[in-house]
Formats: structure tokens, sequence, C-alpha cells
């Protein structure tokens, strides 16, 4: 039997419970049958992950004890929010709205309700990560919105690292709306030091008809940590799922979102921006599957890219016979600050629909001369007048997102 | 004897390989505005840009002094916040950058170089407001983007607001006539003309006199192949205008 890296034999809460063992075991047994995937494999052909491999991540058993200020709540902050501290969860009370439900994932294992959420977005087969942090599943919360619940205002999911050094990080949570309801959530990754670690997130979202998520992220690890994510969504009819990512950190990241458009009317509007930063690598991957007629699809990333970065931008739209009057789109575009900086764009359209339109498109360029010049011409530092520049390049998407509070968190 | 604001001597300068400055002399104090007229592709936006330290301006010979100081080894942010301001032929529009945003840093950069207090966005919006509607500048048009989808005469008067807002001491209006209409052309220049003061200085270039008319210079030079081939006071301008470039250049 071959030694799977990051793979280590330990015992986790509920290993007793059959159920709960036998999905660690089908997890583990799909990553063995597939191992990692390499530059040979389609899907990761520019995001070299050998680094992460040897990176010699131990997964830390130990439940989670708050020392002084971390996980402090503040009592008159109002929001609804969730934390995990080095990968683990903090429990608090909270008194949520009526219709959400929030638990940690080992309630839902060991109740065994939502189960037929678990694992059943995606085949384990096809996302190796998954079947990691599904060999360690233990972390995570489940949000549930009842039917017609709508809460204006996002749920705070923040993973935040402070002390931790070589951990294997993996949480996994389940977000699911009922027909009607409308939520935010606005998940927020990142370290107060430069410490190496490695998270690895896989979100299963249920969206049934007519519901609405508004799915905010903001990452911000330390430049000398790994960050993936797998976001898996299916949607029903006339869901609607709206993703806002901003990237500033991590030496390698990967954010993959894979979406179904299972029914007539589903819409899904992925928004991205990153400062591919010095040194780092990152991934942006999305496939989206039009399973029936009238959906649409929406993908648009905006990037600057510092000296030395590489960037992979993968966007995939598969629009199946049936799925007729369908829409999807893509779109990037980069700003370079000098000529040393990697970026891979490759756009993948499968049309096997009649009536249907498509686009894809990739542009890259330098800072305007004469827009840096008309900015230092007025007393602006040069330095400064680049990042006004390199701002307003990604502001047209940040303009985009629909909550102020959150909009003002995008900012570089 | 008072410094001048500005003395250019014997100037050379190139883009790429093309001369296009070639041997210009030009002194100019205090108080004074000059009018700069000449042929198209004389060299007057050049000069322009060569003064204000764009990329690819290459000065080859001669010396700038600008309040005595040596201008050519600034950095353009430097001649900016050491009082020279360029009104540009064609203000150039940035999507993402609003308009108040651009003018607080501006301003601020400049009053910290000049050791003065920094203002904050409060006591900045009221400053703005009060200076944007003395030029007929809607507080609508503070919050759109730098230039973008500005019509000629807004994009002007932006310029002249900025004026009013840095306070430079010298101002370099390349064609600031170009694109306005008679109302414009008039709100601009008087906007223009408030900004006279015994300290700053105005180099004002143009193809037409009647410009002129409404600022009014007290020397009027002419400039024809990188260089200024002949000064006098207004009436030149005039001449100018009845004989055409061509056979003025003829004549001399």
């Amino acid at each position: 039997m071959q030694h799977l890296p990051l793979v280590h034999d330990i015992n986790l809460f509920l290993d007793d419970k059959p159920s709960v063992y036998g999905l660690r075991q089908k997890a583990k047994q799909a990553l063995e049958k597939t191992n990692y995937p390499t530059l040979k494999t389609e899907a990761w052909k520019y995001t070299n992950i050998k680094p992460i491999l040897s990176g010699d991540f131990i997964y830390n058993t130990e439940e989670h004890q708050c020392s002084d200020n971390c996980c402090h709540h503040d009592e008159n902050n109002n929001k609804i929010e969730v934390t995990f501290c080095d990968g683990k969860l903090h429990i608090e009370e909270y008194n949520l709205p009526k219709g959400l439900y929030i638990k940690s994932l080992p309630e839902i294992l060991y109740e065994g309700e939502c189960k037929q959420y678990l694992f059943n977005s995606f085949n384990l087969e096809e996302h190796p990560f998954a079947a990691l942090n599904g060999v360690y599943l233990e972390q995570g919360i489940c949000i549930y919105a009842e039917k017609e619940t709508q809460i204006n205002e996002p749920i705070y999911i923040k993973y935040k690292q402070t002390k931790s050094q070589n951990s294997l990080i993996n949480i996994h949570n389940l977000i699911i709306l009922e027909k009607d309801a409308h939520l935010e959530i606005f998940e927020q990754a990142y370290s107060d030091q430069n410490n190496k670690y490695l998270t690895n997130i896989v979100n299963e979202i249920y969206l049934k008809p007519n519901s609405q998520l508004n799915h905010y992220k903001k990452q911000t690890e330390s430049i000398s940590g790994y960050h993936i994510t797998l976001n898996s969504i299916k949607l029903q009819s006339n869901a609607a799922y709206k993703q806002y990512y901003m990237a500033n950190g991590a030496k390698i990241c990967r954010q993959e979102t894979n979406i179904q458009l299972e029914q007539k009317g589903a819409s899904a509007e992925v928004y991205s921006v990153y400062m591919a930063k010095k040194d780092c690598l990152n991934d942006i991957t999305t496939n989206i599957n039009h399973l029936q007629p009238e959906t649409y699809s929406n993908q648009y990333a905006k990037a600057v890219l510092e000296t030395n970065s590489s960037s992979a931008f993968q966007g995939k739209i598969h629009i199946a016979p049936q799925a007729i009057k369908t829409e999807g789109h893509q779109l990037h575009k980069a700003l370079y600050l000098n000529d040393n900086a990697e970026l891979n764009c490759k756009p993948k359209l499968e049309i096997f629909a009649d009536d249907v339109k498509c686009s894809h498109g990739a542009s890259c360029g330098e800072i305007d001369k004469e827009q840096l010049f008309y900015l230092t011409s007025r007393g602006i530092e040069k330095e400064d007048a680049i990042k006004m520049l390199t701002q307003a390049h990604l502001d047209e998407i940040i303009s985009l997102i629909p909550n102020d509070e959150v909009k003002k968190e995008f900012s570089f | 004897m008072t410094t001048p604001l500005l003395e250019i001597k014997d100037l050379h300068a190139r883009v790429e390989d093309k001369e296009i400055i070639k041997g210009l002399n030009l002194t100019i104090n205090a108080g004074e505005v000059h009018a700069i007229m000449g042929p198209n592709g004389a060299g007057k936006s050049s000069l322009s840009y060569v003064l204000s330290g764009k990329d690819g301006y290459k000065v080859t010979s001669g010396s700038v002094k600008f309040k005595g100081q040596d201008l050519l080894t600034m950095t353009t942010e430097e001649r900016a916040r050491n009082g020279l301001f360029l009104s540009m032929q064609y203000p150039i529009e940035i999507p993402g950058v609003v308009v108040s945003n651009f003018l607080k840093q501006s301003l601020n950069s400049i009053l910290k170089h000049r050791g003065e207090k920094e203002l904050d966005t409060i006591e900045f919006m009221k400053l703005l407001r009060q200076k944007a509607s003395q030029l007929n500048i809607s507080s609508e048009m503070l919050k759109r983007f730098v230039n973008v989808g500005f019509s000629g005469g807004e994009k002007k008067r932006f310029e002249t607001l900025q004026m009013a807002l840095l306070k430079p001491d010298f101002c370099i209006l390349d064609e600031i006539d170009s694109g306005l209409d008679i109302d414009a052309l008039k709100t601009v220049s008087e906007g223009v003309n408030s900004l006279r003061t015994p300290d700053n200085a105005f180099l004002v270039i143009t193809h037409y006199q009647r410009l002129l008319d409404h600022i009014k210079p007290d020397v009027v030079h002419i400039f024809a192949d990188g260089h200024i081939i002949k000064s006098g006071n207004k009436t030149l301008a005039t001449e100018l205008e009845k004989s055409g470039y061509t056979d003025f250049l003829k004549e001399e």
C-alpha cells in the first residue's frame, strides 16, 4: 500500500459511529484510487501542488482551547458570526433569526440529519483535495434556511489562523436554502502572522426553487500559507447564486467552483478580484454546467499581477443538448505591473445545444502611462498613483457588490 | 534683481530620435502672462510635456530654472508639488478613479510638500464644493470618474478647478480653448483670470487670438520649428491672425 501524503492514521471524533466512519473511509478510498493531481492532470495543469504535498502538514486532533483573546466575542456585536480558530470550530450560542439554523458538523453527523447533502454535490474521485477533506471529516458547520426565510445581512464564517504551524486544516460546510429563502454568507480566511499551514475547505451548497444566495469570500491568508477550496453548488428552478471573491494572500491558493444549473431558470454569477503576489500562485477554476433551458451564468475576473507572480484562470461552460435559450459568459482582465508575471487563461466552452448565447474573453495590459502621467502631474506620488490605478481596475468588480459593508472589506 | 519664475536657456529636447525643441530661450516673471502661438506640429505641446517631465521627452542640452531651482532634475510629481501645473489639451480619462478622491489626494500631497496641514474629508469637501460652484461644476460631476464622459467644456472647467484648488505658481495652459463653445470659453477664461496674482504666472499655448481677448497676455511669442522666432506685445497676435502662419513665417 503506497503512502499518501497528508493522510495520517489517527482517530477522529465519532469514528466509533459506523455511518460516520464509513464516510471517511469512502473518501480515503477515493483518494487512494485517484491520488493527488499532477501537472498532467488537465484540471490542475497550471498549479503545481508539490510544495503542499511535501509540506509535512499534520492534523491536530486536540479540541480548541480558547485563550485570552482568541475567539473573544464582543457582546455588542450583533453580527451572526461563526469562527474557526486554527481550524477548530468555536462554538457559541446565538440568538438566530426565525427560520435560520446553524449547527456544527459533528451534530449533523451524530444525528444523521442533512446526511443526504454530504458528498452529494460532486464526485469524490474527481476532487482529490475534497476527498482529503473527507478523510478528516469532523470540522464544519451546516447552515439551514427554512422556506421563505430572508436575511439581508451576511452570516460571517471566519477561518482565523493564530498560532498554527504546519497545521492541516479541513473544514466541510453545508449550506441549504429551502424554497424562496434569501441568505448572504461572508467567508473570511486570514492569518495574523506569517505562518505556514494548509486550509482545505469544501462548501456544499444546495439552492431550492427561487432561493437566492450571495456568497462573499475574502482570502487574505499568510503568504507562507496554502489555501484550497471547493465550492460545489446545485441550483433548482429560478434559484440564483452570486459569488464575490477576493484573493490577496497565500503562497498557493486555488478556489474551485463547480455549479450545476439543474433546473429551468437557475442562474449563477461568479465575480473575482485578486492581487497575484510576488512568488505566489493564484488559481481560480470554475465549471458551470447548464443542464436545463433558460439558465444563465456569468464569470468575470479582474486581476493585478505583481512581479514574479503566477496565476491561472480556468473557466468551463458546459451546455447540455436540452439546455436551449441559455446564456453563459466568461471574461478575465489583468493588469501587470511589469513583464515578469505569468498568467494562464483557459476558457473552455462545450456547447451541445442550439439557440444559446455564449462569450469568452481575456485581456492583459500594462498600467496606462498617460493616466499615470496625469496623476503624477498633479503631485501624486508615483507609487500612490499606481495604487490608485490598480484599485480602479479592480473596482469595476467591487462596485457590483450589493452589500455596502462587504464592499468596504474588499480593499487591497 | 528678483529671480524669474521660469528661466529657459538654450533648451534642446527630443522624443525618440526626433529633435522637437531646438534652442529655446524664455524668461517668465511672477505676475506675467505669456502666450505662445504657432502652427501645428511646431512643438508647442511638446514644450509643455518637457517642462512637466513626461516620460519619453528627453532634454539633450540647455537649462530650465524654476524659482531658481533646477527643474530638469525633478520628477513629474516634484515639479507639481513645487508649483508647476499643466492644463492638458486632452485631459486623460481615468475610469474607476473618482474626481473627489483624486483631487483630495492631489491637494494633500501638495499641502504636505508645502508644510501645510492636510485636509480631512469634511474640510476638503467643503473647499471643493465652494471652488466647484464658482466654475459651475455640479456636485454630481465630483462623484464621477476623472474626465470619463465629460464634455469638452466640462474637461476644461475641471482643469481650471484643479488650478483653483492647488494654487500653482506657474500654469501652462495647453490649448485650453480647444473644444470650447463661446460660453464655456468665457467661463474658463474668467476662472483663469480670477486666479491671477502678482506672485504667479501663466503660459498660454493657443492657435487663436480669440482666447487672448479673454486672457490678456503681457508678451506674445511666435513659436515655430522648436523655438521662438519672434516676441512682442498683444498686437503681434492680431497681426498673426490677419496674415496666417504661412505668410507670417515667410516674411520672417
